[in-house]
């Protein structure tokens, strides 16, 4: 039975009285991928320092192993690591920035190779690396020396927040690629904030969905944030991009979120048959879930990405591909508001 | 003018002959201005890095207190110093009044808050993610401290050099406190004040040259050091 390596309890953690983060109850199990998914602000980087150690919750207890933790803690402190957003590199050479960590723990053994080894693992060649100063680094280059650090650390959980905003392509494939890779050989747990949202559909055992602060699903919802506005009396919705009309039951409040579950994709539409909504989209993106074998579509339907999923047979049916238009329905009496 | 060129050679004749009433005067001033530069430094800088890192009730009044007393004048530390170590004050009983250890306990207080005032910018204009990085890698509270400390180090030698120079230069407390006593409290200050009141500006140029001497000396290390961090 898998064991697991967070138990979040009643946490809640406020900033000048405001409430930014609230969470019931949360399981994270060892050697899994998880992947936070929210807007900006919605506190995913919050959650990631309280998993990291680096800030205590105003309430609430994160167990480690069983055991509750905090900032300093020995149970955990050399066992999780955080890499945040952007990238903070010490004033001193790409080597010294690597070995930091492992020097403030008290590991003396085998530093160069394991600089070298985790230097390599994100793509940057040793020798012409290894005495850089940090100022000659560029974006990419110094998000991929930080991922470095974190990695000769041999963490066995490691946070990444948004590790391929900031850089280019290549990079954040790299930065991928280095993360699954200590991942598959040291059993590490990852825990990834991105809005490289199939990048997580691809690669996660669950993703959490987290809006103002609080876990809002635990699957692949489709949420679409307010504000909503009223269109016509009674008529709530969004008018898109392309000016199709995304309607909606009246919000609860104007900025409240949407959770819409897409029940199908066909040939047929657009239009209103009572509850039923038909939409028109493009097939952007159609990714495999590795755990489950489920196949996910992401259509775009406007500008605003429906993600839903299919059977392989439904796929092939469809003839589903990247490029193709196709229609989706969904039911207005199911949507939630969160 | 011409006075002022036979000072100069006065100065260069007094020091390579090794006056010893001039060498007597520099040895007070390197020695007080090492023990109260040593003694703020070491209460100063845990001072100010508190101040700096943590956030309190009262923060800001303490701040606007040590910064207010970053422009103390001298002679009013000079003044209190005296009053404490008086035969009639409160520290009359340690006898320290005319003293160099006298001298220094007020150039102290003359420091400290310069010391304090300009950790504590360091670190505060310490980047936020620091301490994240330096966390995330596992440190512990001392670790935490040390390497903030040392990762500020450039703003708080900033803070000692600007406070060396004010101890170095003050004339107000070593006067009041010192007494100006020839071979025993005479600083370079104090001597200089003294030989332009009798007219002789070959010592006072000799001792001002060496001031500069020792400002340059101290730009230059930390200079080297900067460099070499």
């Amino acid at each position: 039975m898998d064991r697991p390596i967070y138990e979040i309890s009643s946490l809640n953690h406020s900033y000048a009285d405001k409430t930014v983060l609230a969470i019931d109850h949360l399981i994270i199990q060892a050697a899994s991928i998880v992947g936070l998914i929210g807007p900006n602000g919605s506190g995913k980087s919050t959650l990631l320092k309280m998993l990291g150690l680096i800030e205590r919750p105003s309430q609430g207890t994160i167990h480690f192993n069983g055991r509750p933790v905090g900032p300093f803690s020995d149970e955990a402190r050399f066992l999780i690591t955080l890499l945040p957003q952007e990238p903070f590199l010490m004033k001193r050479n790409v080597l010294n920035n690597v070995a930091y960590g492992l020097k403030l723990r008290g590991n003396s053994r085998n530093v160069t190779n394991r600089v070298h080894e985790a230097i390599s693992m994100v793509g940057l060649p040793f020798k012409d690396f290894a005495r850089r100063p940090w100022y000659a680094l560029s974006g990419g280059e110094a998000q991929r020396v930080a991922l470095a650090a974190r990695l000769a650390l041999r963490p066995k959980v490691l946070l990444l927040d948004e590790p391929t905003a900031n850089v280019d392509a290549a990079s954040a494939q790299l930065i991928r690629e280095a993360s699954l890779r200590v991942r598959q050989e040291l059993g590490t747990t990852l825990i990834i904030a991105s809005h490289d949202w199939q990048w997580l559909y691809e690669i996660c055992d669950e993703i959490l969905h987290l809006f103002k602060g609080r876990i809002s699903g635990t699957g692949r919802e489709t949420i679409i944030f307010g504000p909503w506005q009223e269109l016509e009396e009674g008529k709530w919705g969004k008018i898109l991009s392309d000016k199709q009309q995304l309607l909606v039951p009246k919000p609860p409040i104007q900025e409240a979120a949407a959770v819409i579950d897409v029940l199908s994709v066909g040939e047929d539409g657009p239009g209103i048959a009572g509850k039923n909504i038909v939409l028109s989209g493009t097939v952007s993106r159609l990714s495999l879930e590795r755990k489950t074998g489920q196949l996910y579509a992401t259509i775009f339907v406007g500008d605003l990405p429906f993600t839903v999923g299919l059977t392989y047979q439904q796929c092939k049916e469809h003839d589903i591909f990247p490029g193709k238009m196709i229609f989706i329905r969904y039911r207005l009496d199911h949507i939630k508001w969160i | 003018m011409d006075f002022l060129l036979e000072g100069f050679f006065q100065a260069f004749g007094l020091l390579l002959s090794g006056n010893a009433e001039t060498y007597s005067a520099i040895w007070a001033t390197v020695r007080v201005s090492s023990y109260s530069i040593g003694s703020s430094l070491f209460i100063g800088i845990p001072l100010g890095f508190c101040l700096g890192y943590f956030d309190f009730k009262g923060k800001k009044p303490i701040r606007t207190i040590v910064d207010t007393l970053m422009a103390l004048p001298t002679v009013f530390i000079g003044l209190l110093v005296y009053a404490f170590l008086t035969h009639r004050g409160p520290m009359g009983n340690f006898g320290l009044l005319f003293s160099l250890p006298g001298i220094a306990i007020g150039q102290t207080i003359l420091a400290l808050p310069i010391i304090i005032g300009l950790s504590a910018t360091a670190v505060e204009s310490m980047d936020q993610k620091l301490r994240t990085t330096i966390l995330s890698m596992g440190a512990n509270r001392r670790q935490l401290f040390l390497s903030s400390l040392w990762e500020s180090r450039h703003g708080i030698l900033a803070g000692a050099i600007a406070a060396y120079g004010r101890v170095m230069t003050e004339v107000g407390i070593a006067m009041m406190v010192g007494g100006n006593i020839k071979w025993h409290t005479r600083t370079i200050t104090t001597a200089i004040a003294l030989e332009t009141n009798k007219g002789q500006f070959g010592m006072g140029i000799a001792l001002g040259l060496v001031l500069l001497a020792i400002a340059f000396c101290v730009n230059v290390s930390v200079s080297f050091m900067r460099r070499r961090a």
